[in-house]
């Protein structure tokens, strides 16, 4: 997991080194949007309810001096579309979104008010045909993978509660793919990420669940013992992210975009061993990065070949450096342990992730409003 | 404000999918319109590279790169793209102006506001490069990887390259920019092999600056050529204009070696010691039996493997190199627990075997021996300088 709360979704964190990249002052978006004021005060969000037409806005955040609020998050439903946080006094933020008529909450956690209502209102600008349709291509992922997932994961519960440490330890490399896969739809998802993903340290110790507590018993203490509260947890959670994830609104640019956090993933803490730390399936990870990547890439590549044939054409030539670079490190139906990889070896699977990342990063712009 | 790209210019439009603003102020212009910039900007194009035979700026970021790609299209995009970026970053412009909010900015955006600080680029091409691409034939005969010297404790993961980017500035944030710019630009094409980090010039190239010293202490480069003196400069310097590969002429080549300095032991050497070990005064510079720093050096007073005997020019057939090395430290070493620091010598001169008769009578005899060793190095051929709506390497690729 990442520890940002919202992916797949604008987001904008106050570290002092985000600084440079995006300064204020222009109201126009890129889109050619309307640019949207608010304070963030002691008593909530400011204004307290707001009616927009449907399209793109950039929610031009401040913090008026409030001690108590420093994050503003749009919603809809408990689906976190976009948001800024960590605005101390004094400090501003900005974030872009394309509103469909509906119905959304304003959310100023910490405020007197926390919520208020924002209405959008029209018929919103149109997806294209082309747009759709990658969008659908992208939702029949997801639900295959989370379909993969619930399934997968009611096996590996089975051989947690059976006491099949074998059983156990082959079903959690399998139960890892299909979530590795789509995670950043996962990570939109408020708490379902950290409850489901969250490494030790990322989470209070009390509050440590999912995959992980499980995966350092099995392999750290060699036993599936205890692990009985965790699974059964484990199993209501991915239930609740497919269910969830049928509900979630997309749009190309969010498709590109979590493709490029994928391989984020990846070069953060899949080539570093973090993730898989106990287990050292790290490489199993990094793959299905890579294949969710390439399915949020499939799905979107027709917007992009149109007008950027070259750029499509370098993307597919880079995922097939990843994927040679990763056979290398096959075995059986699996791969080598992280723990042998030398450094020779991560260098080389990272730089590849690098060189496929940094062209893929232009497709989002690419499909946006498309 | 008219100038487009400039790096004080509002990061507004564009600039990230999402960002912050410190106090809801855009990022201003710290240095206004109107500032003398001019005198902080080295031209980018020229019949020379610039960063050899311009003055010495006070930071250094170098990088070699490997090339990854097979095809010698992507070599030479590589080469135009990058030597755009290098004219826009050496006259304090951006890389690019942002065209989206959902792409990444295309500048990285860490210079914004900061003075073009003198920033110069320099490319060389390693003998490497020349086993592909069909390049063979073109590959000057003396480009050939330096022979092993006396002592050398050489670590590959510290030297070669099939091409190096010496981007030197006077605010070393300026000069990191350059190079991150350069290395995302080249993703995919080139991978990093080495860099280095330099501080504090360890030569003076212009009659203009002072003598620095290097981390024992001692001034260097005294007798180093200035870029005042053309007739040095075209005589040692720049490869003359009836030389073979002709893609050469106008250009030269960079030899770059770490030098791990063992501070510690030199530290506790006397005073006395390390002036014999030299070859000169510590604190005044002066050769021994005179009393300025630019006095002439007198042989029959300087000890017989003093380190000025045996690298002067007078002791080595009259053959000069234009130093450009900087000063180094790279933190703390690992497994001895001593400071990781030296110099980072760079030297340019037209023809290779100037330094290696230089470096052959140095190691092993030269009494400095006793407190250095040599853990990197890396031969370059520097292409000629880039016209405008040129690249670098022109006249070798096209």
């Amino acid at each position: 997991m990442s520890v940002r709360t919202a992916s797949l979704a604008a987001t904008c964190v106050a570290a002092a080194l985000a600084l440079a990249g995006c300064g204020g002052g222009d109201k126009q978006s890129g889109g050619g949007g309307r640019a949207v004021d608010v304070k963030l005060t002691d008593a909530g969000c400011e204004p307290a309810k707001l009616t927009l037409p449907a399209g793109p806005v950039t929610f031009e955040v401040v913090n008026d001096g409030a001690e108590a609020v420093s994050e503003f998050e749009i919603l809809e439903g408990d689906h976190i579309l976009g948001e800024v946080e960590n605005l101390a006094p004094g400090l501003s933020g900005h974030f872009s979104l394309t509103l469909k008529p509906g119905k959304y909450t304003m959310y100023c956690p910490g405020g007197k008010t926390e919520r208020g209502p924002l209405v959008v209102t029209g018929t919103g600008a149109k997806t294209t045909a082309a747009g759709a349709a990658a969008v659908d291509r992208y939702r029949d992922y997801v639900e295959a993978q989370t379909a993969v997932l619930v399934a997968r994961t009611r096996e590996f519960a089975q051989k947690l509660r059976a006491g099949d440490l074998g059983g156990a330890k082959a079903a959690y490399a399998a139960v890892r793919i299909p979530y590795e896969r789509i995670e950043p739809v996962a990570e939109s998802f408020g708490r379902l990420d950290p409850d489901i993903d969250a490494r030790a340290g990322d989470v209070p110790a009390k509050e440590w669940t999912g995959f992980h507590p499980i995966e350092q018993a099995l392999w750290v203490r060699d036993t599936t013992y205890g692990t009985g509260v965790l699974a059964r947890k484990l199993v209501g959670d991915v239930v609740e992210l497919r269910r969830r994830a049928r509900t979630i609104e997309l749009e190309p640019a969010q498709i590109a975009n979590g493709a490029v956090e994928l391989l984020g993933e990846v070069s953060k803490s899949k080539i570093t061993g973090e993730e898989e730390r106990y287990s050292h399936l790290d490489l199993v990870d990094f793959e299905a990065n890579v294949d969710g990547a390439r399915a949020g890439f499939d799905a979107v590549k027709d917007l992009v070949a149109v007008d950027h044939a070259a750029l499509a054409d370098r993307i597919e030539a880079r995922f097939a450096d990843v994927s040679a670079a990763l056979d290398s490190y096959r075995s059986g139906d699996s791969f080598v342990s992280y723990s042998e990889l030398t450094k020779a070896d991560t260098r080389k699977l990272s730089r590849a992730i690098d060189a496929l990342a940094e062209p893929l990063s232009q497709v989002g712009a690419i499909v946006a409003g498309q | 404000m008219s100038r487009p790209f400039t790096r004080g210019r509002l990061l507004a439009a564009g600039a990230a999918g999402a960002g912050v603003a410190l106090g809801g102020v855009g990022i201003e212009r710290l240095a206004t319109e109107g500032d003398d910039d001019g005198a902080q900007i080295v031209p980018f194009y020229g019949e020379h590279q610039a960063g050899i035979a311009t003055p010495a700026q006070d930071r250094l970021q170098f990088a070699a790169f490997d090339v990854v790609t097979s095809r010698r299209s992507e070599l030479r995009d590589l080469l135009r793209a990058w030597s755009e970026a290098s004219a826009r970053m050496s006259a304090g412009e951006q890389v690019g102006e942002n065209a989206h909010r959902l792409a990444p900015p295309l500048d990285t955006g860490e210079a914004v506001g900061l003075t073009p600080a003198r920033l110069s680029v320099t490319f060389g091409f390693g003998p490497s490069l020349f086993e592909r691409f069909g390049l063979g034939s073109n590959r000057p005969a003396a480009l050939i990887e330096l022979p092993a010297f006396a002592g050398d404790e050489l670590d590959p993961d510290r030297s070669g390259g099939d091409l190096a980017v010496q981007a030197c500035a006077d605010d070393p944030q300026v000069a990191f920019h350059a190079v991150r710019n350069l290395a995302r630009i080249g993703r995919g094409v080139v991978v990093m092999r080495w860099s280095q980090l330099g501080f504090g010039q360890t030569s003076s190239t212009s009659r203009a600056q002072d003598t620095p010293r290097n981390l024992m202490g001692f001034k260097d480069g005294t007798n180093n050529i200035k870029l005042e003196d053309t007739a040095a400069l075209a005589e040692h310097v720049w490869v003359g204009p009836r030389a073979q590969p002709a893609w050469l002429r106008g250009g030269t080549y960079l030899v770059t070696r770490r030098i791990r300095m063992l501070i510690e032991v030199w530290d506790r050497a006397s005073l006395d010691d390390q002036e014999q070990t030299i070859g000169r005064r510590k604190e005044s510079g002066a050769p021994f039996g005179r009393r300025g720093e630019f006095d002439r050096v007198d042989l029959t007073r300087t000890p017989v493997d003093a380190h000025i005997r045996l690298a002067a020019p007078t002791e080595n057939g009259g053959r000069r190199l234009l130093r450009r090395g900087y000063s180094f430290t790279d933190g703390m070493d690992e497994d001895l627990g001593q400071l990781d620091a030296g110099l980072f010598f760079v030297s340019f001169q037209n023809d290779p075997s100037a330094f290696i008769e230089v470096q052959r009578r140095l190691a092993g005899t030269d009494a400095l021996d006793e407190y250095i060793k040599h853990v990197g190095s890396a031969l370059f051929a520097c292409p000629p300088g880039v016209r405008r709506g040129g690249y670098v390497g022109e006249t070798l690729l096209s």
